[in-house]
């Protein structure tokens, strides 16, 4: 769903020429040149369709943003040029996705944001590098986004394997301050693309890090039942469990091993779909507590962050990684419009491609862009605490101090 | 004539892809048709073609560099292969209406597990097709050449239509979809019959599924072999008319240009368009229930009971 640019109807057009016609015809100073033209940023994400909350909640955070640039004066270097967002809608499919781009690049958007899933990048980023036109991709994490050689592909956010390198090493950190209590793990994934390629990479790596991996389970999605799962887990007794799944199967598999009293020393997701989700912490605090999660965070250090927590909680959302990811996305393009000076797509992939943007919410210092991937991108390890989600590490960003081995939760 | 010359004449790639998907799907409905509007044996599994076809050419490609070109053949020769298989296995033991649907379903489904599960797939991560921009390697920079190569394949299922509906075998195949018993007594080979019905479906849909392998870069077990996909491509020739040569481009145009008026006119609440969309197919096949063709037969028919008064 593409909005059309409807500023420029016939209608307005004559009543523009009429009144131009009439202040030069008076001798009043002409107003209207002084309104410079809006510049059209296409924000595509899956907003309806299996990924429908997510790719909701990740426009949302790109409209924020764009409301706050605009009252802030938009882009000042192009005469406080307003930003036009043109919402599109990509339905969780790939296909649509890439039609959306044709779609954006015909209604003349200077610049795309979205669109969350990897799937859908993939093809997003590769329609709109026909027509050169640059792509900010918010989330979508898997690594072949930034290495297919795209001039326009600039990633904000962390790919899987810098994700897992950062995970692990937080980890064994975790494990090794405690006096290595963790010795075996298992690893309960779902099957698509996300949780079977991290049960891949997890296990090819955390046995060199003298861990070992007891047992794998794949799962199908939808899952709605996990007792079988659970009675496995509670018959391999591993020390760690790392599940690998979407919200709703993380959030039922959580409360089935707080059901069954299953207590390893820790539950600790990567990316997890639920471990850094208020929504799972306000609905389920007691199968939360405790769980620690690898995932894209914002920095809680930041007062921007925190004004718009406070903002999404006000219209009655919650605070997910989506929002604040895509508002930073929306800043860091907003930053390279300044830089670009106007709205040719060259001078913007110039633009990006020598950010050193840094008033992002996030804990990652200032941007630079390697072959399309932000290098100063991290993911952080949260642990849910007292029916909140701190950061714990790495300790420069720390909001909580983490608890490990998991204590007896209360029946 | 006028569809060669479109891509010189319409500027728009948003346009010249719809254009694109139209005639993808025209070619899957036309397959499709075959089996199911011809030989009466309604699939609810094409999927398992299409998937096989995008599959085997993706395999082949990363895997050994084989040519996207031939990856096309190969495709049909897959998607035929399973077809012969599904179509052996069901026809066998005399499978017919709902239950030969509900095990071509369950056919498909069991290759998108085994494409979730299966190293040489990708398992659940898929298959990415590098980046490669030359004819040779069935990239094209501009989108005028996967329309070609999407017409040149739409083209290809109307003539295969179009002439299986004036031979001995469509013949035959008619014969089976009205009646396969009266069929058997007159001599017709069924079983033979609705193989070969089966195996020129497939080995189409094989085609469709390269194509949008190539074109979209990137597939996986849900893409390829998911139910949407079956549904889809039955959904065409529903809505353009089953048993018709020209049934499944109308419904293929209708199908795509409803679900691109519907986003259009919604504007951007989520999800508005596509109850606008499915109440739209509910109307259309409530009061069409010979789908557009029979429309178009309908008012052919007023007008030359008009001529003759």
């Amino acid at each position: 769903m593409t909005r059309m640019n409807k500023s420029l109807s016939r209608r307005h057009v004559l009543t523009g020429a009429a009144a131009g016609a009439a202040a030069g015809s008076f001798g009043f100073p002409a107003i209207l040149g002084a309104q410079p033209a809006a510049i059209k940023v296409g924000i595509l994400h899956p907003v309806t369709g299996a990924l429908s909350y997510s790719g909701t909640q990740s426009r949302f955070g790109a409209q924020m943003a764009i409301d706050e640039i605009n009252a802030a004066g938009g882009i000042k270097s192009m005469g406080g040029a307003k930003i036009e967002a043109l919402l599109a809608d990509a339905q969780s499919r790939p296909d649509v996705g890439a039609a959306e781009i044709e779609k954006l690049n015909e209604a003349g958007a200077a610049a795309v944001v979205g669109p969350y899933a990897s799937a859908i990048a993939l093809a997003t980023t590769q329609a709109a590098a026909r027509h050169g036109l640059p792509h900010v991709v918010d989330v979508a994490v898997v690594d072949q986004v930034v290495t297919r050689g795209l001039m326009n592909t600039f990633r904000f956010g962390p790919g899987v394997k810098k994700t897992v390198d950062t995970a692990i090493e937080n980890l064994i950190k975790i494990n090794d301050a405690a006096g290595k209590p963790a010795k075996t793990v298992m690893i309960v994934h779902e099957e698509s693309a996300f949780g079977s390629g991290m049960a891949t990479t997890l296990n090819a790596e955390l046995p060199k890090h003298g861990f070992e991996i007891v047992e794998t389970i794949k799962h199908a999605n939808p899952t709605r039942d996990f007792s079988n799962i659970v009675l496995r887990v509670q018959a391999r007794k591993p020390d760690l469990l790392i599940p690998s799944n979407y919200y709703n199967e993380y959030v039922l598999f959580a409360r089935a091993l707080r059901q069954q009293r299953v207590a390893p020393k820790a539950i600790y997701s990567i990316l997890g779909g639920g471990a850094s989700s208020y929504k799972f912490v306000k609905e389920f605090p007691d199968a939360a507590a405790f769980v620690m999660d690898c995932n894209h965070w914002f920095d809680p250090r930041k007062a921007a962050a925190l004004a718009l927590k406070e903002k999404t909680e006000k219209q009655g959302l919650f605070y997910t990684y989506e929002v604040f990811m895509n508002y930073s996305c929306v800043y860091l393009l907003a930053d390279a419009l300044e830089r670009a000076k106007g709205a040719q797509r060259d001078a913007i992939i110039a633009a990006l491609a020598s950010s050193t943007f840094d008033m992002h919410v996030m804990p990652y210092g200032p941007t630079r862009f390697v072959n399309g991937q932000n290098q100063g991108a991290q993911p952080v390890t949260t642990q849910i605490l007292d029916k909140d989600i701190k950061v714990i590490y790495p300790l420069a960003f720390a909001s909580g101090n983490v608890v490990y081995p998991m204590p007896e939760r209360r029946a | 004539m006028v569809a060669l010359a479109v891509p010189y004449v319409l500027r728009s790639d948003f346009w010249l892809g719809f254009l694109i998907t139209v005639l993808l799907f025209a070619a899957l409905g036309m397959a499709w048709n075959i089996l199911g509007g011809y030989t009466g044996q309604f699939s609810f599994g094409h999927a398992a073609f299409f998937g096989t076809g995008a599959y085997t050419t993706a395999v082949l490609h990363i895997g050994l560099g084989l040519n996207p070109w031939l990856g096309l053949a190969t495709a049909a020769a897959a998607g035929g292969l399973v077809a012969l298989l599904v179509g052996y296995l069901s026809f066998r033991y005399g499978l017919r209406g709902s239950y030969f649907a509900l095990i071509t379903l369950a056919f498909a489904e069991v290759l998108r597990i085994l494409a979730n599960s299966a190293e040489f797939t990708g398992g659940g991560v898929g298959l990415y097709v590098p980046l490669d921009l030359g004819i040779a390697n069935l990239q094209f920079a501009d989108k005028a050449g996967y329309y070609y190569v999407a017409l040149a394949f739409a083209v290809l299922s109307l003539v295969v239509g179009w002439m299986l509906e004036r031979s001995r075998l469509g013949a035959q195949m008619m014969a089976i979809r009205e009646n396969e018993d009266a069929a058997q007594a007159l001599g017709v080979d069924t079983f033979a019959c609705k193989l070969k019905a089966i195996v020129i479906s497939g080995a189409l849909t094989g085609i469709g599924g390269a194509f949008y392998t190539h074109y979209y870069l990137y597939i996986d077990p849900g893409i390829a072999y998911g139910p949407g996909v079956s549904v889809e491509i039955l959904l065409v020739p529903i809505i353009g008319g089953l048993g018709t040569v020209f049934g499944p481009l109308a419904g293929s145009a209708v199908l795509h240009g409803a679900g691109e008026l519907a986003r259009r006119l919604m504007g951007d609440a989520p999800g508005l368009s596509l109850i606008f969309y499915g109440v739209l197919l509910v109307v259309m096949v409530r009061f069409m229930p010979e789908g557009l063709m029979g429309v178009v037969w309908r008012i052919r028919r007023r007008s030359e009971t008009q001529a003759d008064a």
